[in-house]
């Protein structure tokens, strides 16, 4: 009797994770408001008036009520269900998230490599759609998107990695956000860790590729392959991806300030999620608005070529220099 | 629903037809409509590259024998309801290319125009208030879509 309470209380949370707070509503309300806010601040940074901030639901809401069309030749399953891949998993990656001071994330050891594992799916959802919408445009997409993804992964490990080995200490590597939070609460926040620092520039790296925001929008360039693998994706699916990259922005900025500046304000629940999300959205100024409104667009093998020159070798330092500290 | 259908017109995504013009007429659109001192963005307009993804077409040119087949197929694969707005003088009477042997316009005789902007090239103010009327059409469209389903408009053979 006790376990079925027990294993009740534990699906409600659970879902109340997924649904609510921190991943469904909570999670996708912030990232669209992020999505609103980077674009009028990028408008603004380029003297025009910009759009309202609620431009990313007015553009959601009139998207799922056109035609969805699917191409004749496209691959219809895969077709259909590339776009619920990527939003499914980040829907996960966004419950699993710990805010510092508010909720705990999953509480068991490891939950940093699903993250690492998960924060790929929307690519790879994109890789999938590119390819079963046979159209050239889209498998262009496919091959780019493929390309800046292992690109970007390297640094990524590599900061995943400096940072376990770091709070893990002389024997073993932490890969539990909750312990790496912790950890960070009793010796000192990596940012202000010159140790860390070279780490963090490489994550300021990884985050617009991630995001596809210029200069590394090389898989969804407008100008030249017209979209690539969202070319021909109409109505609600269209809608459907706009939503999954709100949601990965929260995720990947959130993640970013779990792992490098997760100070709390206090005990209060609501002050904590307030700059926790502040937190988030000056590290979406620094990495991707600022650079996006400033920047063009890298060719592929550029994009490919920075990757594995500058944050790589970012992170590599980062990794050790932790090394030599045990 | 009145209130969402009126809030969807505030994203029209554009996306542009060259059907023959002379380049004029999507230098303006391209360029002089869309500077920083008007901004349209603020109306929520957005140049789409996928004709899947646009609500407003704005087709330019009088129609080439050439192109016609390609425009028709363009303008077939954008989702509904959707509104075209024809941009120029050409698309209404073929204005400068009128007595050429390959016009084979004016483009209401094989698409269903809704906005006309006149103009050789028209100015940016016209092509401005072009994509306004468009978005009251629209709107009208949706809720038209709303009470009998979404319905596709068949082009005359």
């Amino acid at each position: 009797m006790q376990d079925t309470y027990t294993y009740l209380a534990f699906l409600g949370i659970a879902l109340f994770n997924l649904l609510i707070f921190p991943g469904g509503l909570f999670a996708l309300s912030l990232g669209v408001l992020f999505k609103g806010l980077d674009r009028k601040i990028e408008a603004r940074l380029q003297r025009r008036v910009g759009p309202p901030i609620i431009q990313p639901v007015i553009d959601i809401v009139k998207l799922s009520g056109k035609e969805a069309m699917v191409p004749e030749t496209a691959q219809r399953p895969l077709f259909q269900s590339a776009p619920l891949l990527g939003f499914i998993g980040m829907a996960v990656c966004a419950a699993l998230l710990p805010i510092p001071g508010v909720s705990h994330g999953l509480p068991y050891m490891g939950d940093m490599l699903v993250y690492f594992y998960l924060i790929q799916l929307p690519a790879v959802a994109l890789m999938i759609a590119g390819s079963s919408s046979s159209s050239p445009f889209g498998t262009l997409g496919f091959s780019r998107e493929m390309t800046l993804m292992f690109a970007y992964e390297i640094p990524l490990l590599m900061v995943i990695l400096a940072v376990a080995m770091k709070v893990g200490g002389d024997h073993f590597a932490e890969f539990s956000l909750m312990n790496i939070i912790s950890y960070q609460e009793e010796n000192g926040q990596f940012i202000t860790n010159w140790v860390m620092i070279p780490a963090f520039l490489a994550y300021l790296c990884f985050l617009p590729g991630t995001m596809g925001v210029p200069p590394f929008d090389i898989p969804e360039a407008e100008t030249e392959i017209v979209e690539g693998p969202l070319l021909e994706y109409s109505g609600a699916s269209l809608a459907l991806f706009h939503l999954t990259s709100a949601l990965k922005s929260i995720v990947v900025l959130g993640f970013g300030v779990v792992i490098f500046f997760p100070m709390t304000l206090g005990d209060n629940i609501l002050v904590n999620i307030i700059w926790f999300a502040f937190k988030c959205f000056v590290l979406m100024l620094i990495s991707c608005t600022f650079v996006k409104s400033a920047t063009g667009r890298f060719r592929i093998e550029q994009a490919f070529g920075f990757y594995l020159k500058i944050p790589a070798l970012l992170a590599a330092i980062s990794l050790i220099l932790v090394w030599l500290e045990y | 629903m009145n209130f969402l259908n009126s809030l969807a017109t505030k994203s029209p995504w554009l996306f542009r037809i060259n059907a023959g013009s002379c380049n004029g007429c999507d230098v303006e659109l391209a360029t002089t409509a869309f500077i920083p001192r008007f901004d349209v963005e603020r109306l929520g307009c957005r140049y789409c590259g996928s004709p899947r993804h646009a609500d407003i077409v704005l087709i330019t040119g009088p129609l080439n024998v050439r192109i016609k087949d390609q425009v028709l197929k363009v303008w077939n694969e954008i989702p509904e309801p959707k509104v075209t707005v024809a941009v120029g003088i050409c698309p209404i009477s073929g204005g400068l290319f009128k007595q050429g042997h390959s016009v084979c316009g004016p483009l209401d005789k094989y698409l269903p125009i809704d906005v006309n902007i006149p103009g050789c090239p028209p100015r940016p103010q016209a092509i401005m208030e072009g994509i306004l009327i468009a978005k009251e059409i629209w709107l009208k469209r949706i809720e038209e879509a709303e009470q009998k389903g979404v319905r596709r408009v068949e082009l005359p053979k």
